[in-house]
């Protein structure tokens, strides 16, 4: 085994143990730090591979927006040390289900997939690159999901702003 | 209009900042404007109305000027100071009274200067002393009369 | 003449003639390692030194000055007593996330350190993504705080987490913009890329007034996201005894502390690499004679004044400037700092693009 899948593997193993933690574990705050260590792990991954766009891209979004703002939720919301309570059979059985059909789609759809080794080199992936491509209009730019994406962002920024927005109140 | 509110309330709240930062920029490159004194070696020249504890004035031959006359001890409001008296023979065989022991406690005593004022000799000052720390607190009861000493002549 | 690039290459040559590449990479790794350990030691003892010698000299004060020559060893002396303190853990505080904390804050720390370039070619790590590197991980510091005031079951610490977390949220985002402004000017965001655009002049010169105001809004966003006054909200001793590290004591009290003050470090040395020019020495366009006389001085002495400099900034800041409350504070990001910096943005394009810098 090389150094290299030995890497593959501890990081895999971190996810999925951390993941595993995150899902058992009582404590909701717990919990989270453990949803959160799993999304490191994915972003070691993708530094693994050598995407280290992506990979800080993904410390940016889910680390330090998503799992900040849980965490946010669950200090407004929950005290220190209360456990949550164990969910019921029927529950439980339903995740359960849900998890294997997910997992058996995705076994399926990786067992058909060829992974083919790509015979040109590997280019590097820069800042400027990855700019070009997004706002790219030939074949495979990304312009028009790049705009779809912006025009949601937009809305829900207005939304924000509606919702947080003091009407004045009318004198009559 | 709005805008230039905006503008003008960033141009205000930058310039009274500079203002601040200028203030301590002049004190951090002035290090003669410091007022630290160090203490156990720069020992500060005291004030004249500093008063730090009570003193009996002894002169070169061991003589106090204290009758023993309690105008002190009754003055003070709080039992600061405790007059033993005694009394002596006079050389033409009267008796007279004259002081044993000025016990002075220095853990009661709030320099309020009233014995000092009170005392029609003149036998006692406020002296400028002020490392009063000890271990242990008894050792703040003092005994003001030197050992040995006598009551000056002429002091009635 | 010596240097550090030739020094570090001699090293990697000297253990690849030695060891098998693998057994050569993983000794590098252990010397980086045991490099960056050691330098966030020197780093704390000299920035705490630093920042009660200048709060002195602000406050017309002495300072320490009793511990060795003029307090040099102060710093040492409370170390060591930290150390020997004992590590109190509360009772009904959540004992694996409260000791795990500081470890995180620590952690975060030291990552940050891998992209920072202390001179030609003497760089940890040169990522490609440098800078966007460095707000990655720099956003993972808020969990650390935000797990410390939790796991600490108590009320102050809490109120300071939250306080803390609201703060870096929304002072990242003029971050980012104030360094995007500068990345738009130089096209990377490769540290040593970054460096090697200001050959002939420092950004802050070469781009005028918008890099001005680029500096002005990072040096403030990064004054916030250290949590340090005007905006240590998070710790507001008047307020909340010590904020989220209220329950921390001896080790771990000081892993705090040493992360406050590295973290300072690190985000002056990104403020000197994108305005200042890094390890870069001070270069006047084409006056040959004048730059190369600039070039004698090391680039590791440019590089440590420059942040030491922005460093004193910092702390200059912090001795003259009242708190803010928390509703000015989040004001002053959302109202002041984010549009003026989406405007700076705007504008640096437009210079950017029409080439209307030196």
């Amino acid at each position: 085994m090389t150094a290299s899948s030995f890497i593959f593997y501890v990081l895999a193993a971190f996810i999925l143990g951390s993941g595993l933690l995150a899902v058992t574990s009582r404590k909701l705050f717990r919990a989270a730090i453990y949803l959160l260590f799993s999304l490191i792990g994915i972003a070691g991954l993708y530094f693994w591979m050598n995407y280290e766009f992506i990979a800080a891209v993904q410390i940016v979004v889910y680390v330090g927006g998503i799992v900040v703002l849980i965490i946010f939720s669950i200090f407004l919301t929950h005290h220190v040390g209360a456990e949550m309570e164990q969910p019921n059979r029927l529950r439980m059985g339903f995740a359960a289900l849900a998890a294997f059909l997910s997992f058996v789609f995705c076994a399926l759809v990786i067992s058909k997939n060829e992974f083919a080794i790509p015979d040109q080199a590997p280019v590097p992936l820069t800042v400027d690159r990855i700019g070009m491509q997004m706002l790219s209009l030939t074949e495979h730019g990304y312009i028009l999901p790049f705009e779809v994406v912006s025009m949601l962002l937009l809305a829900a920024m207005i939304g924000c702003i509606v919702i947080a927005m003091k009407l004045p109140e009318k004198t009559s | 209009m709005f805008i230039v509110d905006y503008i003008k309330d960033v141009y205000n709240g930058v310039t009274s900042l500079l203002k601040g930062m200028r203030l301590t920029g002049y004190y951090f490159v002035h290090p003669k404007e410091i007022i630290t004194q160090e203490y156990p070696e720069v020992k500060q020249v005291l004030p004249e109305r500093f008063k730090g504890e009570v003193v009996m004035r002894h002169n070169e031959n061991n003589e106090h000027r204290c009758t023993g006359c309690t105008a002190c001890e009754l003055a003070c409001p709080n039992a600061t100071i405790k007059i033993v008296t005694k009394f002596d023979i006079t050389p033409d065989g009267k008796k007279k009274k004259a002081l044993d022991v000025f016990v002075y406690h220095l853990e009661l005593c709030t320099m309020c200067n009233l014995c000092i004022v009170a005392c029609p000799t003149d036998a006692i000052k406020m002296a400028q002393t002020f490392e009063h720390s000890v271990y242990d607190r008894t050792e703040l009861t003092k005994v003001l009369n030197k050992p040995g000493s006598k009551l000056m002549d002429g002091v009635e | 003449m010596f240097s550090l690039e030739s020094l570090a290459h001699n090293i990697d040559l000297g253990l690849n003639n030695i060891f098998p590449p693998t057994v050569a990479l993983l000794s590098e790794m252990v010397i980086i390692g045991v490099g960056v350990i050691a330098l966030f030691a020197v780093l704390g003892l000299v920035l705490v030194f630093m920042e009660r010698k200048v709060s002195a000299y602000m406050q017309i004060r002495k300072g320490p000055n009793r511990v060795g020559y003029q307090g040099f060893a102060q710093t040492a002396a409370d170390t060591l007593k930290l150390v020997l303190k004992e590590g109190l853990t509360p009772d009904g505080a959540d004992k694996f996330l409260f000791n795990l904390a500081p470890f995180i804050v620590m952690i975060v720390a030291m990552l940050l350190m891998a992209p920072i370039a202390f001179t030609k070619g003497f760089q940890i790590w040169d990522i490609n993504i440098g800078v966007l590197y460095i707000s990655a991980i720099s956003s993972l510091s808020v969990i650390g705080i935000l797990m410390a005031g939790w796991a600490s079951n108590n009320k102050y610490s809490l109120i300071g987490a939250m306080r803390s977390g609201a703060q870096i949220v929304s002072y990242e985002l003029s971050a980012g913009l104030a360094i995007l402004a500068m990345v738009v000017l130089t096209g990377s965001l490769q540290i040593s890329e970054i460096v090697a655009s200001q050959q002939n002049g420092w950004w802050i010169f070469k781009g005028h007034i918008p890099a001005v105001i680029s500096f002005i809004i990072f040096i403030i966003a990064v004054t916030a996201e250290t949590n340090r006054a005007p905006f240590d909200m998070a710790e507001a001793e008047s307020e909340l005894t010590a904020g989220f590290h209220t329950e921390y004591s001896g080790m771990r009290f000081a892993f705090f502390f040493l992360a406050e003050y590295v973290n300072i470090f690190i985000v002056c040395a990104i403020g000197a690499t994108l305005y200042f020019g890094g390890w870069m020495p001070f270069h006047v366009g084409t006056w040959e004679a004048f730059n190369h006389v600039m070039d004698f001085i090391p680039g590791v002495v440019w590089f440590f004044g420059k942040t030491f400099g922005l460093i004193f900034l910092i702390m200059w800041f912090r001795w003259t400037f009242p708190r803010l409350r928390i509703d000015q504070l989040l004001n002053l990001e959302w109202t002041y700092l984010l549009p003026i910096s989406m405007f700076n943005l705007l504008l640096m394009t437009i210079i950017a693009i029409n080439g209307w810098y030196f």
